[in-house]
């Protein structure tokens, strides 16, 4: 059996290590590119999410590679993304390919225990060592997943102050490749002290007084730079800090109901949005507030074009949070035809923008820029966040 | 939230949009506000007015419908300020395990951030975790009404409510049985109008078909062409039992979508030659349609039933519209024609031999 999931940036580490563990043969589809997204929007409804199109894409490369078997994510939340499962199964079967079969991995609810399911199917027949492998393979995705994040973590504060464009890049795809060949409980343990040192060889401005940004979104368009044009990556070559709490390991946490950081921002946005009602708007709402009382310079949001949990949340920060929080916001609704050149413009605009912002800031209060930064809220982000910041002030 | 001490007099005003979920549920609404004791003010049905300031507040990726319902809502605030509460329900859930569009769940919270926006009525159907009558309640404590007083108008309104879904299931059109609830008349019959030749389905979400204004007379087109058209509102309620079966993956959650598909399954199925053609109308950037319509297409298209999308949006052109209309009957007319001169000649064959 030939197992294969769809790519969603950097993540495919910790889905390959799921399946690998319970002695699964995993093949992984090409990264995200033009062709597969070409495929995607041929054979897809015309005005359907973004991201079932990439999806759809990665599917049919990975068959035409010779997987047999696809695991996709569902849902049955009210947004469109408990439907991608079965309506993918439909239109690969008109393609022309029978001979597959599309295992769902039920995420709605993690302590449910359906997950359960998928492992079984993919898994040993043998239900003797099945526990002992699940519990494995469970231990090891979590275990990735924390790691991955991390990586991003570091990779969004340690772009904004390299001395030679492009170090951090090679360092990121540096850990990752190592991060999928180590494979035991005690290399795991000991990774966090590997991506740490790894990120401090690198050569690092200390006197660099970056821009911050907070980054969220729907999750596939946040953490797929194909899909989203390598958003971080410029964002980072143009001098400005980034976190992003959200990633995989985030969102499987939550989906554990022990993520704390995602209560907290739903406790924020409760005023404005008192329920989940799908994708990540709730969590978006708590993050612009997040970021804007922690004093970021700004805020993205990018999703996919007519996404409807993201559409009400972008009507919500522009028509109220902005007014009241004052921080910039740009929007980025992602399709198959965004262009490079305009995107690259509104990022150079916004970034010019804030920098115009703290330089005008700095002159009314006739504070040195230092000092400005200095007011921000000490404790905001995860630990390895700030960790990230104290090692590259204390170079 | 504090409730409002009602004077002898004066009676508590309550504004709804006639948009979005008007064309579902005015029924229910209307009775549970009599009983209630509130008047209602409704807005004027929808004109290029109201559609163009919904389409100036909001922004470009919203759907027509939410536009309008914008439109609608501002309507109400500038014209009307001696409101006392605006009336912009939550419906989350009807029944268990399913749900509305996500931007019907956060409906209230994008109206509430309108500039000089009355207070909302707080009023969330949300099977899931608390009955629709501790829902009512709700609303009567806000209105300064007791709770037996909440539950009997409740118990009333559903009972109308079911009277009215019954009545529109004999084959009326919406319009017309609204229309009677308007005016508060009791539900008869229109005069039969003499059965036709060709018959069409039209599907979509009510708030599409029913608003003449948005749909450019979509409905109106089809009977001037000498069609006749049935929606989903009228067909039989056993059709409405069974959940729809895509995949057995799926759980099919949005509540709309699903008596869509179940409309289509009875013509899939047994009902496959009682219509002659199905005209799905969607507008432009929704959602769970995007999906569903994909779903139906494919279907029709292996029973060979002929099947147009419509896409409206706030651009819409009459000419346009008309054209795909006009050319999509004289199809099926042309069609209808030729198998009844099949069927003659065959006739005339037989005979001959005999």
């Amino acid at each position: 059996m030939l197992c294969s999931f769809p790519n969603m940036g950097h993540n495919w580490p910790i889905f390959k290590t799921l399946l690998e563990c319970v002695d699964c043969e995993v093949i992984l589809p090409d990264p995200t590119n033009r062709e597969a997204i070409k495929i995607g929007v041929k054979y897809s409804p015309e005005f359907v999410c973004f991201p079932f199109k990439a999806v759809l894409g990665d599917f049919k490369n990975a068959l035409d590679k010779g997987a047999d078997t696809l695991v996709m994510a569902i849902d049955c939340g009210p947004c469109r993304f408990g439907f991608y499962a079965s309506v993918h199964e439909r239109l690969l079967k008109e393609m022309g390919y029978d001979n597959f079969r599309l295992i769902p991995l039920d995420q709605a609810d993690l302590l449910t225990f359906k997950w359960v399911k998928l492992l079984k199917k993919v898994g040993p027949t043998n239900q003797l060592t099945f526990a002992q492998k699940a519990i494995k393979a469970v231990q090891f995705f979590l275990k990735k997943a924390k790691h991955v994040e991390d990586i991003q973590t570091a990779e969004g504060v340690f772009r904004a102050y390299e001395r030679n464009q492009g170090d951090t890049t090679r360092v990121v795809i540096k850990l990752i490749k190592q991060l999928d060949e180590t494979n035991t409980l005690q290399g795991l343990r000991e990774f966090r002290k590997v991506i740490k040192d790894t990120f401090n060889n690198i050569d690092v401005d200390k006197t660099h007084n970056p821009l911050r940004v907070g980054l969220s979104g729907e999750i596939h368009i946040s953490l797929e730079p194909y899909v989203n044009l390598d958003l971080r990556r410029k964002l980072g070559e143009m001098g400005v800090l980034i976190n992003q709490s959200l990633s995989v390991y985030d969102w499987v946490v939550h989906k554990f109901h022990l993520n704390y950081h995602r209560k907290w921002l739903e406790h924020l946005a409760h005023p404005h949005v008192p329920m989940d009602i799908g994708g990540e708007c709730v969590w978006v709402l708590g993050e612009y507030i997040d970021t804007a009382q922690a004093g970021f310079s700004g805020f993205i949001h990018s999703y996919p074009f007519t996404c409807m949990p993201e559409v009400t949340a972008r009507t919500i920060i522009t028509n109220s949070l902005q007014k009241k929080y004052d921080l910039p916001v740009l929007y980025f609704s992602f399709d198959e035809q965004s262009g490079q050149e305009g995107f690259r413009t509104r990022l150079e605009a916004f970034v010019d923008l804030m920098t115009g912002r703290r330089n005008k800031k700095s002159e009314d209060q006739n504070l040195s820029k230092e000092k400005i930064d200095s007011t921000l809220y000490q404790h905001y982000g995860n630990n390895f966040y700030n960790e990230c910041l104290n090692l590259i002030h204390k170079k | 939230m504090e409730t409002i001490k009602q004077s002898s007099s004066k009676k508590i005003k309550v504004g709804i949009p006639r948009a979005l979920h008007y064309f579902k549920y005015f029924p229910f609404w209307k009775k549970l506000f009599d009983e209630l004791d509130v008047e209602i003010v409704l807005t004027n049905p929808t004109n290029k007015k109201i559609v163009e300031e919904g389409v100036t507040h909001g922004f470009g990726e919203l759907c027509l419908p939410v536009k309008v319902y914008y439109g609608h809502a501002l309507n109400l605030i500038n014209e009307h300020p001696d409101i006392d509460f605006l009336f912009v329900p939550r419906y989350v859930a009807e029944l268990k395990e399913s749900y509305f569009c996500p931007k019907w769940l956060s409906l209230p919270d994008v109206i509430k951030i309108l500039p000089n926006c009355p207070k909302l009525l707080n009023f969330e159907v949300n099977v899931k975790e608390f009955p629709i009558s501790t829902a009512v309640i709700e609303l009567g404590r806000q209105l300064g009404k007791g709770r037996s007083k909440s539950l009997d108008a409740y118990k009333k309104a559903q009972h109308y409510y079911d009277e009215y879904i019954t009545f529109l299931r004999k084959g009326v059109s919406v319009n017309y049985a609204l229309r009677l609830v308007l005016r508060d008349l009791p539900f008869k019959m229109p005069k039969k109008k003499p059965q036709k030749k060709v018959k069409f389905l039209i599907l979509g979400h009510a708030y599409n078909l029913f608003d003449r204004f948005v749909n450019l007379d979509f409905i109106k087109k089809f009977e001037d062409q000498d069609i006749e058209v049935i929606t989903i509102e009228n067909m039989p309620k056993w059709v409405f039992k069974d959940p729809v079966i895509v995949n057995n993956k799926l759980l099919n959650y949005w509540r709309h979508e699903e008596e869509i598909m179940q409309a289509v399954r009875y013509f899939l199925t047994k009902g496959r030659n009682e219509i002659d053609g199905v005209i799905f109308l969607i507008s432009f950037a929704c959602g769970p349609d995007s999906l569903i319509s994909e779903l139906i297409m494919h279907d029709l298209k292996t029973v060979k039933i002929p099947y147009l999308a419509i896409i409206i949006d706030e651009h819409s052109g009459d000419a346009g519209l008309l054209t795909r209309i006009q050319s999509f009957t004289d199809m099926i007319k042309r069609k209808i024609e030729r198998e009844e001169k099949l069927k003659l000649e065959k006739n005339i064959n037989i005979k001959t031999k005999v």
